[in-house]
C-alpha cells in the first residue's frame, strides 16, 4: 500500500507544524512545533505501517519508499 | 518459491524481538530476525542475490529478481553517525550475489558511541507466515539466517 503523502502532511498537523522531515530507509523522522496536533489515527489511515510519538519528534514508518515520500513531502512543504 | 536469507555479518542471532527499536522489534516493516554481531571490524555482506535498491552507510536493501526486498540495518539510530565509520564497498545499483561484501564497518566503534550495533535483517513487508526457519546462536557472515517462503 502506497502511503498519501498529503495526507501523512495533514496527519501530521499541517505544512505550519512541520519543522524538518529527515528519511531514514523505512521512517521519516519528523520535527513538529506541536504534537498535539499529530493525528495518529490519521496517519495510520494514510497508509503508513506505524507512529511512534516522543515529545515533539514523530516517527512515521512508511517503509522503504522513505527517501522518495520525503522528497515528495518536502517539494510540497517548500 | 522459497529465499534463503543469509546472516549479513558475523555474531548471535537474536531475533527481532530484542532489537531496542519498536519499528523493528514489533516488525512494522516486516518479520525477520537480528543479528547481535562481534565487536570487530568487519564485511557486511548482501543477505540475498539481486540489486542494491538502497545503499546507505548505515543500512541496505537488496531486492532480488522475484521482487522480494531484504533491508539489512547496521545497528540501531545509526543513521545519526552520518556515514563516519562505514565504508561502501558497492553502489547503489549494484548487482550482487548473495553473500557478497557490501560494507565495511566497526560494531565496537558504533556502540562506543553509545548506540546498539545489533542488525535487524527484515523481510520488507512480508507475512509473519512467510518467514520460518530462522537460526539462533552464533553465525558467520553469509550462513543461513532464515527462510522466506
Amino acid at each position: 500500500m502506497a502511503a498519501d503523502v498529503r495526507a501523512i502532511i495533514a496527519g501530521l498537523g499541517g505544512v505550519d507544524n512541520v519543522i524538518e522531515i529527515e528519511p531514514c530507509i523505512t521512517r521519516l523522522r519528523t520535527e513538529v512545533y506541536d504534537a498535539s496536533k499529530v493525528d495518529q489515527a490519521a496517519l495510520r489511515a494514510a497508509g503508513v505501517h506505524g507512529v511512534m510519538l516522543a515529545g515533539n519528534v514523530v516517527q512515521v514508518v512508511v517503509g522503504p519508499d522513505a527517501d522518495t515520500i520525503a522528497s515528495d513531502i518536502e517539494e510540497i512543504i517548500g | 518459491m522459497v529465499t534463503t536469507v543469509l546472516a549479513p555479518v558475523a555474531g548471535t542471532a537474536v531475533g527481532l524481538a530484542a532489537v531496542p527499536d519498536p519499528v523493528f522489534s514489533q516488525a512494522m516493516v516486516g518479520p525477520g530476525s537480528a543479528i547481535d554481531p562481534w565487536r570487530e571490524p568487519g564485511q557486511a555482506v548482501a543477505p540475498i542475490s539481486g540489486t542494491i535498491v538502497k545503499l546507505r552507510a548505515h543500512a541496505y536493501i537488496v531486492m532480488g529478481d522475484d521482487g522480494r526486498g531484504v533491508l539489512v540495518h547496521l545497528g540501531i539510530d545509526t543513521v545519526q553517525l552520518k556515514g563516519e565509520g562505514f565504508r561502501l564497498l558497492a553502489a547503489e545499483g549494484d548487482r550482487v550475489r548473495a553473500g557478497q561484501p557490501v560494507v565495511f564497518w566497526d560494531p565496537a566503534a558504533v556502540e562506543a558511541g553509545g548506540r546498539s550495533p545489533i542488525c535487524p535483517v527484515v523481510a520488507l513487508d512480508a507475512a509473519a507466515g512467510e518467514v520460518d526457519g530462522e537460526v539462533r546462536g552464533g553465525v558467520g557472515a553469509g550462513d543461513e539466517l532464515f527462510r522466506w517462503s
